[in-house]
This record gives C-alpha cells, sequence and structure tokens, in this order.
C-alpha cells in the first residue's frame, strides 16, 4: 500500500501546547495565504541533514544564512543550469526545504554564462581559493574581536581619553549587528566555491558511473580524495597528543576513566602533566573548535565543542592510547593513500576508450582541486566561524541576564534575531538614561511561554515531506547531499514497511552484525563499546574518536557524500545512512545486522 | 595430416589452435601465464585424421541435404555419419595411443574429464557454446578412449552441424581435437567474466558459482551465486547468494557423477571466500590483459578449498561486448574539456528531455 502524496504543508496540525508556534519564527519563514498557489504543487522534505532537530527561536540565523546565499550563488551568481536555489519553510519548529529547479527554457542561456563564470573559478581554482581563505581568515578575526560584557557603571578612562567618541551601550548595538552580519558574509564566501565545487566533483562522479555501472562510490571517491586536508588536523593533534602523552610516561594516567577536569587538575600537581597540559591548551585554539552536532556542524547553539567539553576529544585520546599500548599504528597512512589513488585511477582510467582518456584526466584533476575545499571549508566555517559565533552570542546572552535584562542567559536564545536586537536597545537604553529598561518583565511570559511550546514540538514526529512528489528525483545536489531519490521517497509513502527491517542508502560496503548504541548527544559517545552498531540522526568530523570503536554506523540523514558515508568508507566498515527513524525505531542493546552494500538494517533480537 | 597424436598441455606444439583445438590451445595459453591447471594432454587433430583413416566418408550421409530439411531428416543422416565414424575410429590404432597416454601421463585410476575441442571453436565471434560432448569423472583407459571417440563423434550432432551452418563454417567440419584433463575434486566450481554482461563493465568481473562441479550451472539447470568484483579495487561489490540444495558431485568408487544434497547449513553460503575471489580475480585480470580482449571461463575450486586451490579449466574470448567499444565516459558526445563535461552533466536532464519530446 502507498499513499500518493505527503500531506499538504496548510493541513499540518499544531501539536497539542505548541499553538502560536508561528511567532517563534519570522513570517517570511513561514507558509502564508500569499504563497498557497504556489507551495501547495511543490515537494517539501524535512531537512534534517542540517536541522535534525526543533529550532530555537535565535538559531532560524543558521537558517537564513545558506537560504539566501545557495540561492544567489546558484541563481544569479553563476547561472548554475538546471537549478535555482533550495526554498525553506518552517512547520512546528522543523525546517522543509524544495530545490527550486530553473525554468527549462532558460537552461541553455544559463550554461552559456555558467560556462563563462565557472569556468573562471576553474580555470585560476587554487589562486582564488588562497585569496578565499585570506577572506574568511579575516572574518574570523573580525569575529573573535568582538566582546560582550555587561555595560560598565562608568565608561572605562580612555572612552574619554583616546576620544573613543561612544559608548559601550552604542558599541553592544553595533557589535550584535556585526556579529549577525559577520556570519552572513562568511556565508556569500561558503556558497562562492562550494555549489561549482560539488558542480565538477559530481561531473567526475556520473563519469565513472557512465562508463563502470558498478564502480561503488568508495573506488570513486579514493579517486579524488586523501589528499593532505586541514580538516584531518584536530584528529592529527589528538594523535600527537596522545603519543606526547606516552613519551611524558603520562599513559597509566591518562588512560584511566576520570572525567577531564579531576583529571587535568590531578595533571598540573607535577612538571610532565603540566607540560602536556599546557600542550593541550596550546592546541585547543583553533583545532579544538570543533562543532559536535549530530548532523551538520553549528547548526544549533546547544551543542558543545571539543573545547567546550574537553571529555569529547579526551576519550578519543585515550583510544589512541589504547592503540598505541596494543602496537598498533595510528597514523593516518597518507603516502599509501596517495599511491592508492594514483594506481587505482590509472587503473580505471586504462579501461577506458582511448577517446574518453583526456577528458578523464581533465576531470579528475579539477575534481581533486576542488575536494580539498569541499573537506576543508567544513574546518573554517561549520567549525571555526559558526563556534564562535555560537560563543559569541552565549556571551552575549549572559553579558544581558547579567544585566537583567532576562532571568537566565538561555533565555536569549528563545527569541528571534529581530528581537534580541530589540531586547539590546531596551537593555542599552535603561543603562545609559540610569532609568530602568521594561526587560525581563516583558520577556518573560513570551518566553515561558515559547519554552512550552518548544518541549511540545520536540515531542512532534514531523512527516518526511510535504505535498505531491516529483515522479522523479533527479537534482543532482538533492541526490547527492541530502541522499534524497527516487527510491527513499517512495519508501516514505510506503504504508505497509516491513517489520524489523529499515532502508536507507548503501553508504560504505560491508555486512556486519552488532548490538545497537543509540547516541543522539555527543555526550553520549563515551558509552560506545568496541563493536557496537553506531545509530545516531548523522555524524560530524567531531565524533571521529567514535569511528575507531564501532562496527558499523547506521544514520537517520545522509547520503553517499555525507560525513558518516565518507568516514564509514575510509574507515572501510559499512554504514547504512538516511534510513529516516533508525534512532526512532532502534534500542540500544539491540543485535542487528547492518548490510552497507544494499542500504538494509535488519533486527535480529529484541533489545 | 601428420604430425604427433598427443601433445602435454605443457608442450609448445600445444600452442597451434590448428592442432590441438581452441580448447586445447586456451588451455595451454594459461599454463604458459603460469595459470593453475589440471594436468592433461590432447589428442590432436592428426589423431583425428588418423583414426578416420583413407578412404572413409564419414560425411556422405550429409552431402546434398537441403539447407531447410525437417530436423528428424537432419538427424537420421547426422546418426548415419557418427556410427561410420565410431566403427572406423575404434577400430583404429590411435586410441590405442589414446590409452597409453592416459596409463603414463596421467596415470591408470585417475579421474578425467574428457572435453570436445574443435578447431575454430571458441574464438572470437562464435563461441560454439556447449555445442560439443564432454564427459566428465571418467576413471580407466578404455572409458577413456571411448569418450575421445564420442567427443568425436559429436561433430557430426544434429544440433552441431545446424549450428556450423548457421555460424557460416559449413555443415560438415575440419577437425576435432579432444583434451583429456585430471578431474578436479570440486568443491565449488563456476564461470567469470571479465565484464559485467549485464551492462558491459568492463571494470568488473563477474562470477557466478555453485558447490561441487560447475556443469548444472553452465548448462543452466541451477542458480549460482553471483558475484561482482571490482577488477581495480578488488572489492566484491555485489553479492547475490542463491539457494543451492543440490550439488553434483563424483560418485564415491565408480566413474561419473551423481546429484547430492548440500548440508543444511550451506545451502544459503556463499559457495566462494573472498581469498577464493580474490585468486580468481587475479588469475582472470592476468588472462585478459594477455589476451587483450575481455575474457570468460569456467573455473573449479578442488576440496577443501582456499585461494591455492583455484584451478581454471578453460577461458575464451567474450564475444558479445568485445565487439563494440568500452562505454563511454563522456557525459556527452563531444566533450572534451573539465568544463565541457560539467555543461554536459548540468544540462543533461534538460537534454534528455528535449529528446524524449521530439
Amino acid at each position: 500500500m502507498a499513499a500518493d502524496r505527503f500531506p499538504s504543508p496548510f493541513d499540518v496540525p499544531t501539536p497539542d501546547g505548541a499553538e502560536g508556534w508561528e511567532s517563534m519564527y519570522d513570517w517570511y519563514h513561514l507558509f502564508g495565504p500569499e504563497r498557497r498557489e504556489l507551495d501547495e504543487q511543490r515537494f517539501w522534505f524535512a531537512d534534517r541533514l542540517h536541522h535534525p532537530d526543533v529550532l530555537h527561536p535565535y538559531d532560524e540565523i543558521q537558517c537564513e544564512c545558506w537560504w539566501q546565499a545557495l540561492g544567489a550563488f546558484n541563481t544569479r551568481v553563476f547561472a548554475m543550469p538546471p537549478a535555482f536555489g533550495v526554498d525553506q519553510r518552517i512547520v512546528n519548529g522543523r525546517l522543509y526545504v524544495t530545490p527550486v529547479p530553473a525554468p527549462p527554457e532558460d537552461i541553455a542561456a544559463r550554461a552559456e554564462e555558467f560556462g563563462k563564470r565557472a569556468g573562471h573559478y576553474y580555470e585560476r581554482w587554487d589562486a582564488i581559493y588562497d585569496e578565499w581563505r585570506g577572506k574568511v581568515m579575516a572574518k574570523l578575526e573580525e569575529i573573535r574581536a568582538i566582546r560582550f560584557d555587561p555595560l560598565p557603571d562608568l565608561e572605562p578612562e580612555e572612552t574619554v581619553y583616546a576620544h573613543t567618541g561612544h559608548s559601550a551601550g552604542f558599541r553592544m548595538i553595533r557589535d550584535f549587528d556585526r556579529l549577525v552580519l559577520t556570519m552572513y558574509e562568511t556565508y556569500q564566501y561558503h556558497f562562492e566555491l562550494l555549489n561549482i565545487g560539488y558542480a565538477a566533483y559530481l561531473t567526475f562522479f556520473g563519469m565513472c558511473r557512465q562508463a563502470f555501472p558498478d564502480i561503488s562510490d568508495q573506488s570513486i571517491s579514493r579517486m579524488v580524495g586523501g589528499l593532505r586536508v586541514e580538516l584531518y588536523r584536530p584528529d592529527d593533534e589528538l594523535k600527537r597528543l596522545a603519543k606526547e602523552a606516552q613519551r611524558l610516561g603520562l599513559a597509566d594516567r591518562i588512560a584511566g576513566d576520570e572525567d577531564a577536569g579531576t583529571l587535568f587538575a590531578a595533571l598540573r600537581e607535577d612538571p610532565a602533566g603540566a607540560e602536556w597540559i599546557a600542550d593541550w591548551e596550546r592546541t585547543a585554539d583553533p583545532w579544538f573548535l570543533i562543532n559536535t552536532d549530530p548532523g551538520h556542524p553549528g547548526g544549533y547553539h546547544t551543542y558543545p565543542t571539543w573545547a567546550d567539553d574537553p571529555n569529547i576529544p579526551l576519550a578519543s585520546v585515550r583510544e589512541y592510547l589504547r592503540r598505541l599500548a596494543d602496537g598498533s599504528s595510528i597514523d593516518r597512512p597518507t603516502e599509501e593513500v596517495l599511491a592508492e589513488r594514483d594506481r587505482i585511477t590509472a587503473g580505471y582510467r586504462e579501461l577506458l576508450d582511448e577517446a574518453d582518456r583526456a577528458t578523464f584526466d581533465d576531470t579528475v584533476a579539477l575534481a581533486r582541486q576542488v575536494f580539498v575545499y569541499i573537506e576543508e571549508h567544513v574546518l573554517y566555517i561549520e567549525h571555526w566561524m559558526w563556534a564562535t559565533f555560537w560563543a559569541k552570542s552565549h556571551e552575549l546572552s549572559r553579558a544581558l541576564a547579567t544585566m537583567g535584562e532576562f532571568d537566565e542567559p538561555e533565555d536569549m536564545f528563545f527569541l528571534r534575531r529581530y528581537e534580541v536586537a530589540e531586547a539590546i536597545y531596551d537593555c542599552v537604553a535603561g543603562w545609559s538614561v540610569g532609568s530602568r529598561p521594561r526587560g525581563a518583565e516583558y520577556w518573560r511570559p513570551i518566553i515561558a511561554r515559547r519554552r512550552a511550546i518548544y518541549t511540545a514540538l520536540r515531542a512532534w514526529e514531523p512527516p518526511p515531506a510535504l505535498g505531491p512528489p516529483p515522479t522523479t528525483i533527479d537534482e543532482p545536489f538533492t541526490v547527492m547531499l541530502w541522499g534524497i531519490t527516487t527510491s527513499t521517497v517512495s519508501e516514505w509513502l510506503r504504508t505497509d514497511t516491513e517489520d524489523g527491517v529499515l532502508r536507507g542508502t548503501a553508504g560504505s560496503p560491508g555486512v556486519v552484525e552488532g548490538p545497537v548504541r543509540v547516541v543522539t548527544h555527543p555526550s553520549q559517545l563515551t558509552e560506545v563499546q568496541p563493536g557496537d552498531v553506531l545509530v545516531c540522526p548523522a555524524t560530524s568530523p567531531a565524533w571521529a574518536p567514535v569511528f575507531a570503536r564501532v562496527a558499523a554506523t547506521v544514520s537517520d540523514v545522509g547520503g553517499i557524500m555525507s560525513h558518516t558515508a565518507i568516514v564509514c568508507r575510509e574507515y572501510g566498515m559499512p554504514a547504512v545512512v538516511g534510513t529516516g527513524n533508525a534512532v526512532a525505531t532502534l534500542r540500544t542493546g539491540q543485535r542487528v545486522r547492518v548490510d552497507g552494500s544494499s542500504g538494509v538494517v535488519t533486527v535480529l533480537e529484541p533489545a | 595430416m601428420s604430425g604427433p597424436w598427443v601433445i602435454g598441455l605443457d608442450d609448445p606444439a600445444a600452442a597451434d589452435a590448428a592442432v590441438v583445438g581452441g580448447k586445447g590451445a586456451g588451455l595451454h595459453r594459461l599454463v604458459a601465464l603460469g595459470g593453475r591447471v589440471p594436468a592433461g594432454f590432447v589428442v590432436s587433430t592428426a589423431a583425428f585424421a588418423a583414426a578416420l583413416g583413407d578412404g572413409v566418408d564419414v560425411e556422405a550421409p550429409l552431402r546434398g541435404l537441403d539447407p531447410d530439411a525437417p530436423l528428424d531428416v537432419l538427424e537420421q543422416a547426422a546418426e548415419r555419419a557418427r556410427a561410420t565414424l565410431l566403427e572406423t575410429a575404434r577400430s583404429s590404432p590411435v586410441l590405442d595411443a589414446v590409452r597409453e597416454a592416459y596409463t603414463a601421463r596421467i596415470g591408470v585410476d585417475t579421474r578425467v574429464a574428457v572435453r570436445s575441442s574443435a578447431v575454430g571453436e571458441d574464438a572470437a565471434g562464435a563461441s560454439f557454446a556447449g555445442e560439443h560432448d564432454t564427459y566428465l569423472e571418467l576413471r580407466g583407459p578404455d572409458a577413456v578412449a571411448d569418450a575421445v571417440a564420442r567427443c568425436w563423434a559429436s561433430l557430426y550432432t544434429a544440433r552441431a552441424i545446424s549450428y556450423r551452418r548457421r555460424a557460416a563454417v559449413g555443415a560438415g567440419a575440419g577437425a576435432m581435437a579432444v583434451v583429456v584433463q585430471e578431474m578436479v575434486d570440486a568443491r565449488a566450481a563456476g564461470v567469470f567474466m571479465t565484464l559485467n554482461p549485464a551492462n558491459g563493465d568492463r571494470s568488473t568481473v563477474v562470477c557466478e558459482a555453485v558447490w561441487g562441479l560447475g556443469e548444472p550451472l553452465v548448462s543452466g539447470e541451477v542458480t549460482p551465486d553471483r558475484f561482482v568484483i571490482d577488477k581495480i579495487s578488488g572489492e566484491v561489490v555485489r553479492r547475490e547468494i542463491a539457494v543451492k540444495p543440490t550439488r553434483l558431485t563424483r560418485t564415491d568408487d565408480g566413474p561419473g557423477t551423481v546429484v547430492a544434497d548440500v548440508a543444511p547449513d550451506d545451502r544459503e553460503r556463499p559457495c566462494l571466500d573472498d581469498a577464493e575471489l580474490a585468486a580468481l580475480l587475479a588469475v582472470a585480470r592476468r588472462v585478459e590483459r594477455d589476451a587483450g580482449v575481455p575474457q570468460d571461463g569456467e573455473f573449479a575450486v578442488a576440496d577443501p578449498g582456499g585461494p591455492d586451490a583455484v584451478h581454471l579449466l578453460q577461458t575464451r574470448p567474450e564475444t558479445v561486448w568485445s565487439a563494440r567499444a568500452p562505454r563511454s565516459a563522456a557525459p556527452a558526445p563531444g566533450v572534451g574539456s573539465a568544463l565541457s563535461a560539467v555543461l554536459a552533466t548540468l544540462t543533461r536532464s534538460s537534454r534528455e528531455d528535449a529528446d524524449h519530446g521530439g
């Protein structure tokens, strides 16, 4: 049995207790009667890849950043031939998206523009990427330089003697705008290179698939990846710290199970321990500026970085120490990976018709160039920039709470960013005239109501999609990034799902059986036992240590290019990604079989 | 035709397909490549000619037959030809030489397979798949000699004659050699192709295999396990494991074969392990490289299995996909640079829509 369409976005009921949820989000982000005719004809899917959970009102900014930037670069800057942007709507606190196709009659003209514009970038890729790094690092310095402190009773003397000419209150207003705008600007750069990069990568992928229909995704990625990219650096630093611990004779002390706070305090007591802690602290900035969201890193303000919660990187260091004690090598075999990359590239090339080889060479070279960006930008933007943005936002929330604008810092995240600007103005005006802002009393009922709504929304299970499904889904970015294909959608529409069987995308080949370990928050990573099957909403590079322990990974979201799939292929362990509801369906302790070659997870016994 | 009647598979003279037939020459090539091939010898085309002797016109009943003659007429004529051939051959000294070679080169009690190796078969362009006889698990000089004679006679089955007519090699046949080879006590056996016959993908070796001897698979009587192996990465990209309730195996004490039950635990288990598949992949690649064109072939894994137990029974050029150019990687005709490939990829669906729209 299968339904032929998903519910209309206009028929989705509001969960009990969540009445008025619309006030938490910007009006332009909602379905509304003005766009009903258009929006009811479109196919919307839940973007659980970037936003697996309910959005806090403040965190809506994350969606806005890519909504606008991705759209503008596809639609207006590069004239991506088949694809405009990706439109967004929020329903019951969840983000739904729909790729907007370019009108078919425009595609030829757009292709001509794209050829000139993207061609300019492809020809100069490495130089433009160097320039890009400069731009983004400058934004990082800017955002790091912003500080939010409670406003002083009296301005510091330098305001006067340095003729600054403006007040701390003004600077708080100004710096919040700067914080937001700096993040927005960085997102422009994010999409300056990303989608034209993907286009080149996808092209290579498609060529390999066409010539070799049986080739595995892993083989194609191996021809392109394996370069020395900075994305691996945080993990390499952990390996280095493990070796340092060994050299300093600290391995046994660190290998225990105390929490990081207790351990680090004890280590500081003697010279060797203190030396290691000093090294750790130097390394932490910037290398532990790694977001731990289960999904797209930096998507929420609620997840700690490695630096915020040293227990997460410490678990990796302990794992590396254990492997060193076993006598295994923990170094990334870069030379071998590169040699293997060249060997298999030559192998497939040799099987091609002579006439195709020049195109193959040119395309693999371009794909390798762009792939460095595709991997590395995640470190610079999703980790460093977003981690800093959220840290500064937390700093602001603490300053405002200290000044009595909110009862507690977390309250700020229940306001939309425009409301936060209002709160800042209220607070600053009160401070400036030495009077009383409306402040906490004004926000208290609003925030209390929204906290209740937020809780009610989290209990709601969002449908995977809304509206009429297209007959085929072949828009390359949807398939590649979200892992959503024609067959995924028909699976979603099935009402007679087989008991004990979950289907997803075959992310990394192999078959493994083991006990389930459901992990929805990085704090649970320390519970993972060797041989477990990791079941999670999604993974991020911050979860790296866990891959050395688990036997297979099953994720709710993601396609063949998701972090989970890439890392599992690298570790040679099976992965089924984009199952939709593994976290909700499977229980820790259940034995399952994970078939990463066919994308099927089978429950072997109940928990 | 003159020349030796019996030629070892490792003898350089076995390189000549006109002397040892297509299968014999293919096996010699495998031996020369260092492939693991069961020991054996070829009864040459010279032996065939000598056995027929002078003045016996085997093909007389076939001559003057209407090409569109009904099948039963053709069959009767073929039977007369076979009878003449067998009668003549059985009284010839050539079969004594075969008995002697079997005893001396292989061993008086060793089980062998006797397979036809016609001249012109197994060449690229015409496979003659299964048109001539094969005898398995034979033991003793007389049984071997008899099988050799029957292989000769199989040139004149109605089936083989009409096949030759369709393939335009003529109703009569030049010559037939016969391969006599030690029988592998097969734990598992099957066929492979150095491309995927379903889609022409030349980056894969596709292998089908069953428990026991491979004949039920070759003749299409059973559903085999199917493995798709990536030539370059060595990865087994697909495994389709069939339920295999029975296997063809040698009888305990006599000549011949028997259908036996597969142990319940083994029925749904892959009949080849990764090490055996890797060994098969390595030898298949070597054979393909040497030949310069995609190959298909048969193999058997001797009991109790393992990578060193993988024996090649024959290989030959693949005839269908090899006739075409490899699948193209270009997203559209005329694509040269990476940029043009990107553009062709990004505009593909609109081009296809336009094509379909006519």
